[in-house]
């Protein structure tokens, strides 16, 4: 038996939820058809999340998944740029006609789907935010020098957080868009980071969780960590990497969204309506990153 | 007399990496104990730590390389450890790390004319630091009247100072930023 899991039209951090919804009772027990022929639009929230499902259910040892392509066209062939499909092929039986297009780093990819698996990889990630794509922030979002210092360090710091936490490897991915609904046509980078490890909730568990009481469970966790910079390190400069990731975006009204279990903890500024705190969620393998940098905005 | 450190020698050095980046505490706590064995053999003398050649400094590595580097000199006897070649990204991670632990170090910023304190200081601090910067070499009293201050007020500022290693104190009751700045 195959359960199908369909992906939204339009998959992005908020619609995840529609995502782990199709999932059913996890572990699986039976064979998962990821089926996101209908989708039309993924942000690089919604593709870090897509193979985090792959991952999670690798490392149960479940079945391996299948994943039906989108059928409309470019879709495929704009995921193959951004770099899903090279790493969907290890992790997913493919079905559709997979575009052998080359991955890119064009203007709206700064950076394409890239495994973090080791402080290595966080140092290459860095490293490889190139020029082109500092030229961009500076350019197109016409961001100051040093806020693109801002963004570099809280890239690095969300990947760390793979690293330092999550006991297994993540993905990471940071395009830039068009914000015309929310933000009357600004631009946005946007960080995208997920793994498929064991969560805030477990991470914090051993050190946190008698404080809390009752009250524990994954939103307190993420809050715990996101707004009180609580580490599950007993040393004092542990916690450094969200604070100064909140400091930063609240210089420049950005936002960051961090989902994990069962939660979704948000730090929201004036230009966006997402709720700070979402319980009883549909449960996702790991933990979920998504920052969100406006550009200048050209009113000021 | 200082000791020059570059950081982006000490980075290559220890994680034989081709970026310039310091970024991630493991990267960091290697780059810290490669600095500490220098400082170990330059005895007496103050140290200046070089980020002129470094690209990103992310909280992380700020917290490794500079707050904890400034804790484990406290035993070791360096007079005195000032940053220089500091960006205004990199300044702000360093800023937070050191604030968590109490601690301030004096800074050299790119294309900054005067010194820069960062950390956690008191406003008071921060004024008899840039008072002292104007007047150069003096004792308390001229400190305390540049701004106007009691001398205790004064006294107490540049003191605290002292004991953070970011004023010099000499033996005939004087106070300086020092050659470094």
């Amino acid at each position: 038996m195959t359960r199908v899991v369909p992906v939204p039209q339009h998959l992005d951090h908020l619609s995840v939820d529609q995502l782990a919804a199709g999932l059913g009772p996890w572990p699986p027990e039976e064979r998962i058809l990821v089926d996101a022929h209908a989708t039309e639009w993924a942000s690089p929230a919604g593709f870090v999340a897509l193979l985090t499902l792959g991952q999670a259910l690798a490392e149960l040892g479940a079945p391996t998944p299948e994943l039906a392509l989108p059928a409309a066209d470019g879709v495929a062939s704009y995921w193959a740029k951004a770099g899903v499909l090279r790493d969907a092929e290890k992790l997913f039986q493919v079905h559709g006609k997979v575009p052998r297009r080359r991955v890119d780093e064009t203007s709206d990819i700064l950076l394409p789907l890239t495994i973090i698996r080791n402080v290595a990889d966080v140092m290459e990630i860095v490293g490889r935010l190139t020029e082109h794509a500092t030229q961009i922030l500076k350019h197109e979002l016409e961001l100051e020098p040093s806020v693109v210092g801002g963004f570099g360090q809280s890239l690095s710091e969300a990947c760390q957080n793979i690293v330092e936490h999550a006991g297994t490897a993540g993905w990471v991915a940071v395009h830039v868009y068009v914000y015309r609904r929310r933000l009357g046509g600004r631009k946005v980078a946007v960080i995208a980071v997920s793994d498929a490890g064991i969560g805030f909730r477990r991470s914090l568990d051993a050190t946190q969780s008698r404080r809390f009481g009752d009250r524990w469970g994954d939103a307190q966790a993420i809050e715990t960590a996101l707004i009180h910079g609580v580490s599950r390190f007993r040393d004092p400069g542990r916690g450094q990497g969200f604070a100064g990731i909140k400091r930063y975006l609240a210089r420049w009204e950005g936002k960051i969204s961090v989902r994990s279990g069962t939660a979704r903890v948000a730090i929201v500024p004036g230009w966006d309506d997402e709720l700070p705190r979402m319980e009883n969620l549909p449960w996702f393998p790991g933990s979920q990153v998504t920052i969100v940098i406006p550009g200048k905005d050209p009113a000021a | 007399m200082s000791t020059i450190i570059r950081l982006d020698i000490v980075l290559r050095e220890a994680v034989s990496t081709p970026y310039r980046d310091l970024v991630t505490r493991p990267t960091g706590a290697a780059v810290r104990h490669r600095v500490l064995t220098v400082l170990r053999d330059t005895g007496d003398d103050d140290a200046e730590l070089d980020f002129s050649e470094v690209g990103l400094v992310d909280f992380s590595c700020a917290d490794e390389v500079v707050a904890k580097l400034l804790v484990a000199t406290l035993d070791q006897g360096v007079p005195r450890l000032v940053l220089r070649g500091v960006q205004e990204h990199h300044a702000d991670a360093i800023e937070q790390a050191l604030s968590r632990y109490d601690l301030l170090v004096v800074a050299i910023l790119v294309n900054a004319v005067q010194p820069r304190l960062l950390g956690a200081a008191p406003d008071d601090w921060r004024t008899a630091f840039g008072a002292l910067d104007r007047i150069g070499r003096a004792p308390i009293n001229p400190v305390a009247d540049a701004l106007d201050w009691p001398v205790s007020r004064a006294a107490d500022a540049l003191r605290g100072l002292t004991q953070h290693r970011c004023v010099v104190s000499y033996p005939d009751e004087t106070f300086a930023i020092g050659a470094v700045a």
